[in-house]
């Protein structure tokens, strides 16, 4: 029984200590001092766009084809195909597809900062920029945060666009129990700026708190090659309980008890 | 210039599906060795499967609780309270939390938190050269080690989807507790458009995840390099391809349940 609470426990200690050093990074960057590093910043910037971007719009692609699918069946099933624009506009924009974006931003961008950062804590490459007189926090942790922060918005809502297309896809093309316009007017009349405004939010809560997870347990690594396979397994955990938690309170918090459609009352 | 384009272009392909080929050949070395007596790897099996449950129990049941609260618990919710019908909020449980997000969500959270440790702990392996040492041993490293990974993997995923989908309609019911509604219709409707059909296509579906997790996180595992980064670069190839594989393979079959199944489809 002792094992079992062994990871929330675990979790307890950490959370103080991860806090912490998420308000150090945030200050670096909120406070300027990263931009001393503004270089490194396009350098990781481009890093992101080069190595990630074709992954995290795959699994976004694909959510969207599932809530496409699920979408044409269930209102076939109810007597009402034309209305799979409904499902497929709640399901892509508001949930499913900030967390596709999510689970791909933790498990690619996450997990490949905490092995980037472990192999250099490792190899005492961070001890030696500290030699250097270079602020290592500032310049490994900051940099990735702002190079996030400046390309995310943009990878995800192209990806959005991906996922809205691969829902058009399944919905008229394959399944077919609608006809393009038919699935398209309601599909656009079901969601709203504001609607597009709260899903990027989500997403950028969500790609925030990954990163600085990742660059806490890369940071944060030690114990040989092992050690730092370690840490990154353990990140991902932390990520994606954090995705999920994120999703609910964003979704508790923005559309709580407003439906924001353009029927009833 | 054209040579060199064409072969950056290339290269990555062939790279791929080498890859995608070796997992297949692992696969079915996994499965003969399996299957061919001596079975060694009884003990294996056993602590591979409590490892599995011990660390993701956790994880997993916050994760389906949020999912299902937050997703066809509110907004279906929202969009049901239109038109006065909130009781039926249990006949979407039966679609997102049995056929979709049961299973998904158990082989992400597999995925990332059981699959992770595999691949760390046998890139570890392969990195202090103990898979080399094994076989010189005479210790066949697809039998002893990937055999019970694969096997308690694809039963622990299996069983976990119950557990997922026990917590989703949690999830399902609290959402409806916070629309103020009384929970006895929401059974209701949920036990009159269930099927087995529904419950079996979840299970086998979430078992088969398993199975896939299991090779892709031995295979990117046993074939790390490159010292420490190495581990670390291991396991993050390891989950991308997982989520990607998870995510096909679920395309694959939703569709091809749905399409051959239209009884699933009648609203009760």
């Amino acid at each position: 029984m002792n094992e079992l609470f062994a990871l929330p426990r675990e979790w307890l200690a950490a959370t103080g200590e991860i806090g912490r050093f998420m308000g150090t990074v945030m200050g670096d960057v909120w406070g300027g001092r990263v931009l001393h590093f503004f270089g490194e910043s396009l350098r990781q910037a481009g890093i992101l766009i080069v190595s990630s971007t074709l992954v995290i719009w795959a699994l976004m692609f694909i959510l969207g084809l599932i809530c496409g699918t699920e979408g044409a069946y269930f209102l076939e099933a109810n007597g009402a195909p034309a209305y799979a624009g409904v499902f497929a506009a709640w399901c892509d924009l508001r949930e499913i597809i900030p967390y596709a974006f999510g689970y791909m931003m933790a498990a690619k961008v996450g997990t490949g900062i905490v092995a980037e950062l472990g192999a250099m804590r490792i190899s005492d490459e961070i001890d030696a920029l500290e030699v250097m007189g270079i602020d290592s926090m500032t310049f490994l942790c900051a940099t990735r945060l702002l190079a996030a922060w400046i390309v995310l918005p943009f990878l995800y809502l192209a990806g959005m666009g991906g996922a809205f297309l691969a829902s058009y896809i399944a919905v008229v093309q394959q399944v077919g129990f609608v006809s393009s316009g038919g699935y398209l007017l309601i599909f656009w009349e079901f969601q709203n700026p504001p609607d597009f405004l709260f899903s990027l939010i989500k997403a950028m809560v969500m790609a925030t708190a990954i990163v600085l997870v990742g660059c806490y347990y890369g940071y944060n690594a030690g114990g040989g090659p092992v050690g730092v396979g370690t840490a990154t397994a353990k990140s991902m955990v932390l990520n994606l309980v954090l995705v999920h938690l994120i999703g609910m309170l964003g979704t508790q918090v923005f559309w709580g008890n407003n439906p924001n459609a353009p029927i009833g009352g | 210039m054209v040579r060199n384009v064409a072969e950056r272009a290339i290269l990555p392909a062939r790279n791929l599906l080498e890859e995608v080929g070796d997992m297949m050949i692992l696969t079915g070395r996994t499965i003969s060795a399996a299957l061919r007596p001596p079975y060694p790897y009884g003990g294996e099996f056993v602590s591979q499967f409590l490892f599995a449950l011990r660390l993701c129990w956790f994880p997993l049941l916050l994760s389906t609780v949020a999912l299902n609260y937050a997703a066809p618990g509110l907004q279906a919710a929202n969009f049901l309270t239109l038109f006065g019908a909130l009781d039926r909020l249990g006949g979407i449980f039966v679609l997102a939390a049995i056929r979709e997000i049961g299973p998904n969500v158990t082989a992400i959270v597999l995925a990332g938190v059981a699959g992770t440790a595999i691949t760390a702990d046998l890139g570890a392996r392969k990195i202090r050269e103990e898979l080399d040492a094994l076989q010189v041993l005479g210790v066949d490293p697809v039998k002893n080690l990937v055999v019970p990974r694969f096997l308690a993997l694809m039963l622990v995923t299996g069983l976990f989807d119950i557990y997922a989908i026990l917590f989703g309609l949690f999830g399902g019911l609290l959402a409806e507790m916070v629309e103020g509604q009384p929970v006895g219709p929401f059974w209701n409707t949920l036990f009159a458009n269930a099927s087995t059909t529904d419950l079996w296509g979840s299970v086998l579906k979430c078992t088969i995840f398993g199975a896939i997790i299991a090779i892709v996180c031995c295979y990117k595992g046993m074939t790390a390099s490159g010292g420490a980064e190495g581990v670390g670069r291991a396991v993050n190839q390891a989950v991308v391809v997982a989520f990607l594989a998870i995510g096909a393979f679920n395309y694959t079959f939703t569709q091809m349940l749905l399409a051959t199944h239209p009884n699933l489809l009648v609203i009760k």
